[in-house]
């Protein structure tokens, strides 16, 4: 049963601290794969991420895990749950092979079993070689594997990664993110958190955006980056006329760089630049969806979110 | 480099898997070897191989001289005995002061508590553990040597072995019963202390230091042992001290009723008021309950003895210790913030 249950279900979920609210009324359904759990510093991941392992309390609201109602159950949800956490975490003085089997047994696998997983994740995670040194003498991209393969020697059902790529540099980072992005086919989900939003547009195919703890936007990358995509026109010398009469029927048009861009142009928005086009009588070269990223969307959504009611949910 | 790596595809885990009861077995596990050196460059394993050859030592001594002695007059010295060898060596203080810093302090320097709670583990399954496993190798180092020494004597005895096992058979539960009660204690207290530092030589020199002051006090408070008394002293023959009258020398009667002979007329009598100060004695503390658990009382020879309810006041500052060094831990290591 609980594999077919949502990757996370909150309702109202709130965490205040005495100075701060962390996570406010926070309502999401996350569908299982590969999440990205985007925000700034201070945005309340972690904060999200201790509550979803029941090691933080919620002040109100509800929290489910794979299917696991985290107040009724944390040690449940934790045996399903890998976790690799942002900060340096390792026994330095132990082998990479020591600690990962370690933590698996610690996880409730049979010693042996442990040891064997142990192997098999370290091969995975590119440290078959160096998995009898000492972690105390690993680079960061080899502590971050490590990290990354005790979360992974038991078999979880969902890997809760909080900023994975912290202090890789370009080619650990994308090796670390190729390791992420391949976990969605063995069956593991992924929830990644990172203030990175390049790192999910890679890899993740859902996103929750988390502002000053509360929702931003949520949904499928794809479907965030489609209808929050910018139009490009391509309508030859005649721009600023197509400019103001697009205006005038309300759309953010703007002249960039010799074309005409329509900004959060959706289904109706097109039907629109198609009208006044042919009002117009202008010839029309190109007409494009422009490549947005995610920072765009979260700039445009977090700014909406912090102002009066009216943004997002 | 990875490349190859992933032709090998990934393989979900399908066996066994426990829960609580598991992951605390697990850590139990990873602390005993992380104490004992085991997986760890040879370094680590000195000092619990060291303790534990000084440790034996006195039984193997012990043994081999009752061998040697055993169709001699000499036979029946009685080089050490059991109740004599619980807690006999001051290396296993020194090992609770480098061991317990070492299997709890390191988790909290180096951030690794918040994986080992990422695990199906409760805050007191981490407290059981790594008490547990500090009491299991100080059980051992304890429990080991009394074997070798009962083992020993057993097969050397001149009665026979069968007969030596009929008469020392109170041993079988008195020695495992005051080691218990005094690797509890030490394992208890020792990671307590631990528990309040990231750094190991700060818990360690704490424990020491603790173990040092408080036996140094104890002793100040219960004073010297021995005063000069002459109280009612003549010859044998006029001295009535129980039927030992007659001979040499002159018969020393002190307040008590005790008698001693003495060539002089200046002799030494221990006249010592009874004193709790032992109770302040942390190291020692464990060793009245060890002579409550063999005699029944304080031992003759301890400034305790004669106290009203000294065993009992034992007693219950041992379970005071002992509780409080588990609610620190408890707090220390409460997994969930509220």
């Amino acid at each position: 049963m609980t594999a077919a249950a949502p990757l996370l279900r909150t309702r109202r979920l709130t965490k205040r601290y005495p100075e701060v609210t962390a996570v406010d009324g926070l309502d999401v359904e996350v569908p299982r794969g590969r999440v990205g759990l985007v925000g700034a510093n201070g945005a309340g991941k972690t904060t999200l991420f201790r509550m979803m392992l029941g090691l933080s309390l919620p002040t109100e609201g509800e929290l489910e895990v794979v299917g696991v109602d985290v107040a009724r159950d944390p040690l449940g949800v934790r045996s399903r749950v890998g976790f690799m956490p942002e900060h340096e975490c390792l026994p330095l003085d132990q082998t990479a092979a020591d600690v990962v089997a370690t933590f698996g047994e610690l996880s409730g696998l049979p010693p042996r079993a442990a040891r064997q997983r142990a192997s098999d994740v370290l091969d995975l995670v590119g440290l078959d070689e160096a998995r009898f040194r000492p972690v105390g003498g690993f680079s960061t991209g080899m502590r971050q594997r490590t990290k990354l393969a005790q979360a992974l020697v038991a078999d979880p059902e969902l890997v809760l990664l909080d900023e994975p790529t912290a202090g890789l540099d370009p080619m650990g980072r994308e090796e670390m993110l190729a390791l992420v992005a391949r976990l969605g086919s063995f069956g593991i989900s992924v929830l990644l958190a990172t203030h990175l939003l390049d790192d999910v547009q890679q890899v993740c195919d859902h996103v929750v955006m988390l502002d000053a703890g509360r929702l931003v936007v949520e949904g499928a990358t794809g479907a965030l980056l489609e209808t929050t995509g910018t139009l490009v026109l391509d309508v030859g010398p005649d721009r600023a006329a197509l400019v103001a009469a697009l205006v005038a029927r309300g759309l953010a048009a703007a002249e960039v760089g010799g074309l005409v861009e329509v900004r959060d142009a959706g289904d109706d928005a097109l039907d629109v630049v198609r009208d006044v086009v042919a009002d117009l009588g202008l010839p029309l070269h190109r007409m494009t969806s422009g490549l947005t990223s995610l920072d765009e969307v979260f700039l445009t959504r977090a700014g909406s979110a912090a102002g009066p009611p009216g943004g997002p949910a | 480099m990875t490349g190859a790596v992933y032709d090998r595809g990934y393989r979900p885990y399908e066996g066994a898997r426990g829960g609580q009861a598991a992951a605390r077995a697990a850590l139990w596990r990873a602390t005993v070897r992380r104490a004992l050196g085991l997986r760890r460059p040879w370094r680590q394993k000195v000092a619990p191989f060291v303790l534990l050859a000084i440790v034996t030592v006195p039984a193997v001594v012990n043994v081999g001289v009752k061998y040697l002695t055993r169709n001699t007059a000499a036979s029946d010295i009685e080089f050490i005995t059991y109740r004599d060898y619980v807690g006999v060596s001051n290396a296993l203080l020194v090992f609770v002061a480098l061991t317990a810093p070492d299997i709890i302090c390191p988790d909290r320097r180096q951030r690794v508590l918040p994986l080992v709670f990422s695990r199906p583990l409760r805050g007191l399954d981490y407290v059981a553990a790594k008490v547990g496993a500090m009491a299991a190798i100080l059980f051992a180092f304890s429990f080991l040597p009394q074997v070798v020494l009962f083992v020993g004597q057993m097969l050397v005895s001149t009665d026979g072995a069968l007969t030596y096992l009929r008469d020392n058979a109170e041993v079988l539960w008195q020695v495992p019963a005051a080691v218990a009660l005094l690797a509890l204690y030490y394992a208890v207290i020792g990671v307590a202390i631990a528990s309040l530092t990231t750094r190991r030589i700060i818990a360690g020199a704490s424990i020491i230091g603790l173990f040092l002051v408080t036996s140094i006090t104890s002793a100040v408070l219960v004073g010297p042992r021995e005063e000069v008394e002459t109280v009612r002293v003549g010859p044998p023959a006029e001295v009535d001290d129980g039927g030992t009258a007659g001979g040499d020398g002159f018969v020393v009667v002190s307040p008590d009723g005790t008698s001693q002979r003495t060539e002089g007329l200046v002799v030494r009598v221990d006249r010592r008021d009874p004193s709790a100060a032992p109770l302040l004695n942390v190291a020692g503390l464990p060793l009245i309950l060890r002579d409550l658990v063999f005699l029944g009382h304080v031992h003759p020879s301890h400034p305790m003895s004669g106290l009203d309810g000294g065993g009992a006041m034992a007693v219950g500052v041992y379970v005071l210790w002992v509780a409080a060094g588990l609610v620190v831990l408890a707090r220390r290591y409460h997994e969930v913030e509220r």
